[in-house]
């Protein structure tokens, strides 16, 4: 039996790189040997992509996308699908995991200067897929068709009315109406199910070529590669498998414990997974007393209503997000990581995260002059840890990282 | 790297790959189950309920259970005196090759002794076929003892639904579970008790 | 690496939990719900009040009557026979209610919203105190209004249980600026008069306060069962996924640490 089996697998390996493959990219691929929890994230990052995928595949096949059935088949899922409420909540709960985790995942490449070179591939393309997961997010989030995924549409659909000249014909062309309506929810649905997740995976593929074309970081911020044995192997690594397999798999227990409290017990975590009004049939004649987006919208939320200005809010949201893609050449450090970098890195990457998270909880309650005020320092501090990063960065006085981990 | 205790590591990966194993059937019972018939299925193919009482003895009535036509036919005592005459033409009179759920109780193949009650669905590929209970030459049968003639591919039944020997159909038309309440027939329920 | 944490923590922790000012309208904050979906009496009981006072008008569109009877314990036959008026009903069929949308949007100026998810979409606070909170107003066209949901086009369906409440004025304890209440010299409260309290006729309506309250308690307790009714499920199934992964976790660990030893 056991001679059958690798005369097959012989034949299959002779015609695709199996052995190959699982060497360069696992069992022989070398990776730092100490690094810290934070860098577990981009392995649970790809579990939850899995289970988004697995479980949308699964409420696609009740779903209605249409205007008059879309928010009757949801509750159709919770209670007459055998199971629905599962796949349900896993899908919802996913979706705020995914920002989650993706928001540490993306704090430890500001941590740890991931991005500096040669690694500035990897940060875009991870930039990019964060774009993405925006847009996919909120095209899912129309579909239940409830309160919130009708005026949340509305307003952010709005957005682009804001855009000269162009506005108002591209709002019609967007909805594929003169109001939100089936057409909508109809080309949403395509966007969110195949589209995106099918671009979101090519990107994440590429993510992961470019990082295993120059390999992973670390927490010191050196460059692993300076010291290697007489196989060329850097003497800082141990291979990925099963050394950091291992390693993830308990992350992704610890992950999936997390998970299971919030998804059997709070998936509507006091309205910040599941907003209150969603529970509630899309009325165009009514709007919501508060309509706010999903807690990882709310920083730039926040954003936006602190300039008076539509189109002016629309570019400060727009460039909150755009500035992250050049932070690779911002960052003017002799060394990557905030271990060794100096006083003012230390103090504007407090006050960036600290700054991030105020908005995040600005852009949940309703505007009052206080919080208006607080939200406009709120940007300038964001927007401030990048633009004056080139100076801080180069001027300030840095400590000498170890030669080795 | 010191000798490993390739013991304590076997046994740790067989444990971890135990407990592992055993989650997946957990796992993927949501799944497996979501694709069960659900609730609103079930509510739509919940039982019919009929009121045979005003069928006239030889008529047919065509109800519609699971999205599938169900005749019930009132037979009068001279068809039912006739059924054993087909016999020879039958290619299957016990209905031993098909599932029979009320076998031998009555000579109607259903719970009555009066009427039956059959998916009127061809066993060949599904059409309905027609009733025709009167006993006469047809074009398809020149000694046409009563029963359904399938107009798609030509298979002949007899009044009770029993398969002709030489016909597409290779089976008696299926009797659904059934029960009756006095005059209420209810199609898609057993009832219990036969 | 510590001072950045202890920044962090400081400043995130210096939110505290604002979940929206007033959230019961002109009531101010909502009396507090904790939903028992365990206590099939007192769900049952809510149904019951839902069927006989509410149904009329309020559809449960997206509930069966099947589950109902299977969730709460109650013999089909007899449901069947003591609450559902409808002879045609069946047990898979959806409760859709009598009421037709358009005469009724005609009638009462809007058409009574379903409520299969009302505990959800307001909250079962705010309905336990909703139906609480009716008084008497001769301005409005039933000559009733609600503290919690200003103007309402609802009537006070409930009033012969409750009997009539009165906006008025009674004397409340006065609070010192430190928080404290004031006391006299020989330490009894002294009060103010404050108005906008609810003041109930008492032995007007056939219950008591106390018994009118539980009243309303099941029938948000049912409410709160029919707007999500599988949480009693989800929760007890819950416990033993992250048992599961617990269990994994701490194998999982053993094993990582144990192949750790080859390069720490």
């Amino acid at each position: 039996m056991n001679g059958m089996f690798s005369k097959v697998f012989d034949w299959v390996n002779h015609r695709l790189p199996i052995v190959n493959t699982f060497e360069r990219h696992l069992s022989k691929h070398p990776v730092p040997k100490k690094v810290n929890f934070w860098y577990l994230f981009g392995a649970l990052a790809s579990v939850v992509l899995i289970i988004q995928i697995v479980s949308g595949i699964w409420l696609m096949m009740p779903y209605e996308n249409t205007e008059e059935g879309a928010f009757a088949s949801v509750e159709f899922i919770m209670r007459d699908v055998e199971y629905g409420w599962v796949i349900r909540y896993m899908h919802t709960t996913g979706a705020s995991m995914f920002f989650a985790v993706v928001y540490l995942h993306m704090f430890r490449g500001l941590l740890y200067g991931s991005y500096q070179r040669p690694r500035e591939l990897v940060w875009i393309f991870g930039m990019t897929i964060y774009l993405v997961m925006m847009a996919e997010g909120f095209l899912g989030y129309v579909l239940p068709y409830g309160q919130m995924s009708y005026w949340g549409a509305q307003v952010i659909i709005s957005l682009f009315g804001a855009i000269p000249y162009i506005g108002e014909s591209l709002e019609v062309w967007v909805r594929g109406d003169y109001y939100i309506s089936g057409a909508t929810i109809s080309r949403f649905f395509a966007l969110h199910v195949v589209a995106l997740p099918l671009i979101l995976i090519a990107l994440v593929f590429m993510h992961l070529v470019a990082l295993h074309e120059v390999g992973a970081g670390n927490p010191e911020g050196i460059d692993i590669e300076k010291y290697v044995d007489e196989d060329g192997v850097p003497l800082d690594s141990v291979p990925f498998f099963p050394y950091k397999v291992l390693n993830a798999l308990v992350g992704i227990g610890v992950f999936m414990i997390v998970f299971s409290i919030i998804m059997f017990f709070f998936p509507e975590m006091g309205g910040y997974f599941l907003e209150k009004a969603n529970f509630e049939e899309a009325n165009p004649l009514s709007t919501p007393e508060h309509i706010a987006p999903v807690w990882y919208y709310s920083p730039y939320y926040a954003m936006l209503r602190a300039v008076p200005d539509k189109l002016g809010g629309l570019i400060v949201m727009a460039g909150a997000i755009a500035i992250l893609f050049v932070v690779p050449w911002l960052d003017r450090s002799k060394v990557a990581s905030i271990r060794y970098k100096g006083i003012f890195s230390k103090i504007a990457l407090v006050l960036f995260a600290t700054s991030f998270i105020t908005l995040g909880y600005l852009g949940t309650v309703p505007v009052t002059e206080s919080r208006k005020l607080m939200s406009v320092i709120g940007t300038f501090i964001y927007f401030g840890f990048f633009f004056l990063m080139p100076f801080y960065t180069s001027l300030e006085k840095t400590t000498v990282p170890p030669e080795r981990l | 790297m010191s000798n490993p205790n390739t013991t304590r590591r076997k046994v740790l990966i067989g444990m971890t790959a135990a407990v592992g194993a055993a989650g997946i059937p957990f796992a993927a019972t949501p799944f497996i189950s979501a694709w069960n018939p659900s609730a609103k299925a079930k509510a739509l193919g919940a039982a019919v309920k009929v009121d045979v009482s005003k069928i006239q003895p030889g008529q047919k009535i065509q109800v519609s259970w699971r999205k599938q036509p169900v005749f019930v036919i009132r037979h009068t005592a001279k068809s039912l005196e006739s059924l054993g005459q087909v016999v020879a033409k039958l290619d299957d009179p016990e209905s031993l090759n098909i599932e029979e759920p009320y076998r031998g109780i009555n000579n109607t193949r259903s719970k009555s002794s009066e009427f039956s009650v059959l998916a009127g669905v061809c066993t060949h590929l599904g059409c309905s076929p027609k009733y025709y209970p009167e006993m006469e030459s047809k074009p398809w049968d020149n000694s046409w003892s009563g029963g359904f003639f399938c107009p798609c591919h030509g298979s002949m039944f007899d009044l009770v639904g029993r398969v002709y020997k030489g016909v597409p159909a290779p089976t008696n038309l299926k009797v659904p579970p059934h029960f009756f309440e006095g005059t209420i027939l209810t199609i898609g329920e057993d009832g219990g008790v036969v | 690496m510590r001072l950045v944490s202890i920044l962090f923590l400081l400043t995130v922790s210096s939110f505290g939990y604002t979940a929206g000012g007033a959230e019961c309208g002109d009531y101010g904050d909502c009396d507090e719900f904790v939903a028992q979906l365990h206590d099939n009496s007192s769900l049952q009981r809510g149904l019951n009040t839902f069927i006989n006072n509410c149904y009329g008008c309020h559809s449960l569109q997206y509930s069966r009557w099947g589950r109902i009877a299977k969730d709460l314990d109650i013999p089909e036959t007899i449901l069947f026979e003591k609450l559902v008026f409808d002879p045609n009903a069946k047990s898979g069929d959806l409760m859709k209610g009598s009421l037709d949308k358009k005469s009724s949007e005609d009638w009462f100026g809007v058409a009574p919203p379903d409520l299969t998810l009302v505990a959800r979409s307001r909250g079962s606070n705010w309905i336990y105190t909703y139906l609480r909170t009716y008084y008497e107003d001769d301005s409005k066209q039933y000559g009733v209004n609600n503290l919690v949901y200003p103007n309402t086009a609802m009537p006070n369906v409930l009033e012969h249980y409750q009997g009539k409440q009165v906006l008025g004025c009674k004397q409340v304890p006065s609070y010192a600026s430190n928080g404290g209440v004031r006391r006299d010299a020989d330490r009894n409260i002294i009060t103010k008069e404050e108005c906008g309290h609810l003041l109930l006729t008492e032995n007007y309506g056939k219950y008591t306060a106390a018994e009118f309250d539980t009243m309303i308690f099941d029938l948000t307790n049912f409410l709160t069962y029919v707007a999500e009714p599988v949480r009693a499920d989800r929760e007890r199934i819950g416990w033993f996924v992250i048992l599961f992964f617990v269990v994994f976790t701490a194998l999982s660990y053993l094993l990582f640490r144990e192949y750790q030893k080859d390069y720490h």
